[in-house]
């Protein structure tokens, strides 16, 4: 039983990093296609760019920690 | 008669005795083997001071059990003391093996904390005595590298987002905020240094003070009526039933959220780390630690953008929330009609 739950901990960690990779991924690639499109915006595209990976990544970490909990305990 | 009695009181006893012992053994095999645990204990708290090969049991033990306080020296005095002794990394009763009611020592986290305090006390009077004397001259040497600084977190981190008096007003604090995580990160980085923002104790606390700082920033903005309408997040009042308890929910989210990020983003580097170095111990032959060295560089590097990236992420993620909470009030009215 214990194998299990260290199963679940890996596929959940699995699937969080997956969805925080697309989000990232996607705010990279629109971020970028803005600043193709108006470069003069690029400063402040980034550093929204930041703020909003930075949100994301606050969720994977979340996820993370929950993961990590469940293979330690 | 008592022959047997004896013996089967003898018996009785070396029962238990290897019960207790096969279980005693049991659990501290249990502990000591899983290397997820010993990681973590590694980038954990401890009650010794520790600085790469550098160990000083130097720091006080404080604890504060059954009603009362306990100070010892240090921890072999508190040992020596027979009251309390080490098991597995932490602080227990001697007669019970149970923890102390509560933990009040000056653990290596808070050296560490103190350390980043002093460094930053010394630079900031030495940085503004020369400021003093430079006048109107260009700013030269230790003084133009943290001018610098100081006009990034004023001029992109505080300005664009907290409006008027009240940014001019924060802006020691979120100075102070910023440069203490930056240190407490790039401490972390030395060779044996310990990141005290890889705890979580720490980063709540930082948090905590976030939350101070934005609740406190908004009622004095903008007024306690004012705040208690932000409650409503702007919603028509029949949703009240709905919207307190969200508004209520976001308002501690947010340095909950604050506390996790900082705290994960250092843990997962520093995992990372470790992983890669326990696979030298893994593999031991020469053909696989040059690719390891490598990588371990690559990571520590990635580890240097993540210490001034979370930093920042820090800084501007509290003053968006002040600027937030602050400018709420006359947001809602102008998207109300």
């Amino acid at each position: 039983m214990e194998g299990l739950g260290l199963f679940g901990a890996g596929i959940g960690a699995g699937i969080s990093v997956l969805g925080a990779g697309l989000g990232i991924g996607r705010l990279a690639a629109s971020a970028l296609e803005a600043a193709g499109r108006q470069p003069e915006a690029a400063g402040d595209l980034r550093t929204t760019m930041i703020i909003a990976a930075a949100l994301i990544e606050g969720v994977a970490f979340f996820a993370l920690v929950i993961c990590l909990l469940m293979a330690i305990a | 008669m008592s022959a047997t009695e004896n013996t089967e009181h003898l018996e009785k006893e070396l029962i238990t005795e290897v019960d207790t012992s096969a279980h005693g053994t049991e659990e501290t095999a249990h502990k000591e083997e899983s290397p997820v645990t010993q990681i973590l204990n590694d980038l954990g708290d401890h009650e010794e001071f520790s600085f790469g090969p550098l160990h000083a049991d130097i720091l006080p033990v404080i604890l504060y059990d059954e009603g009362q306080f306990h100070f010892y020296g240090n921890r072999s005095s508190m040992e020596a003391s027979g009251d309390y002794v080490m098991e597995h990394h932490h602080v227990v009763r001697a007669t019970d093996h149970q923890a102390p009611d509560m933990n009040l020592s000056i653990t290596n986290m808070v050296a560490f904390q103190w350390m980043a305090m002093i460094l930053l006390v010394i630079l900031f009077f030495t940085v503004s005595k020369k400021a003093k004397k430079s006048g109107e001259k260009a700013p030269s040497g230790v003084h133009n590298f943290f001018e610098s600084i100081i006009v990034f977190v004023r001029d992109d981190i505080v300005q664009p987002n907290i409006a008027g008096n009240a940014g001019v007003r924060l802006l020691p604090y979120f100075l102070a905020l910023f440069m203490f995580i930056l240190v407490l990160n790039l401490i972390g980085l030395l060779p044996g240094g310990h990141t005290a923002t890889g705890t979580i104790g720490v980063t709540a606390a930082l948090a905590i003070t976030a939350f101070l700082v934005i609740n406190y920033t908004a009622i004095r903005e903008s007024g306690i009526g004012a705040w208690f309408h932000h409650l409503l997040g702007g919603a028509p009042v029949w949703l009240a039933p709905l919207m307190i308890p969200i508004e209520i929910a976001s308002m501690f989210i947010k340095p909950f959220s604050l506390t996790i990020r900082l705290f994960a983003n250092m843990v997962a580097g520093h995992t990372v780390l470790f992983s890669l170095m326990g696979l030298l111990f893994v593999f031991q032959s020469f053909f696989v630690a040059p690719a390891i060295v490598g990588f371990a560089t690559f990571i520590n590097l990635l580890e240097l953008l993540v210490a001034f990236l979370q930093a920042y992420i820090f800084t501007m993620l509290t003053a968006i929330f002040v600027g937030l909470a602050i400018g709420e009030h006359s947001h809602d009215q102008e998207h109300a009609h």
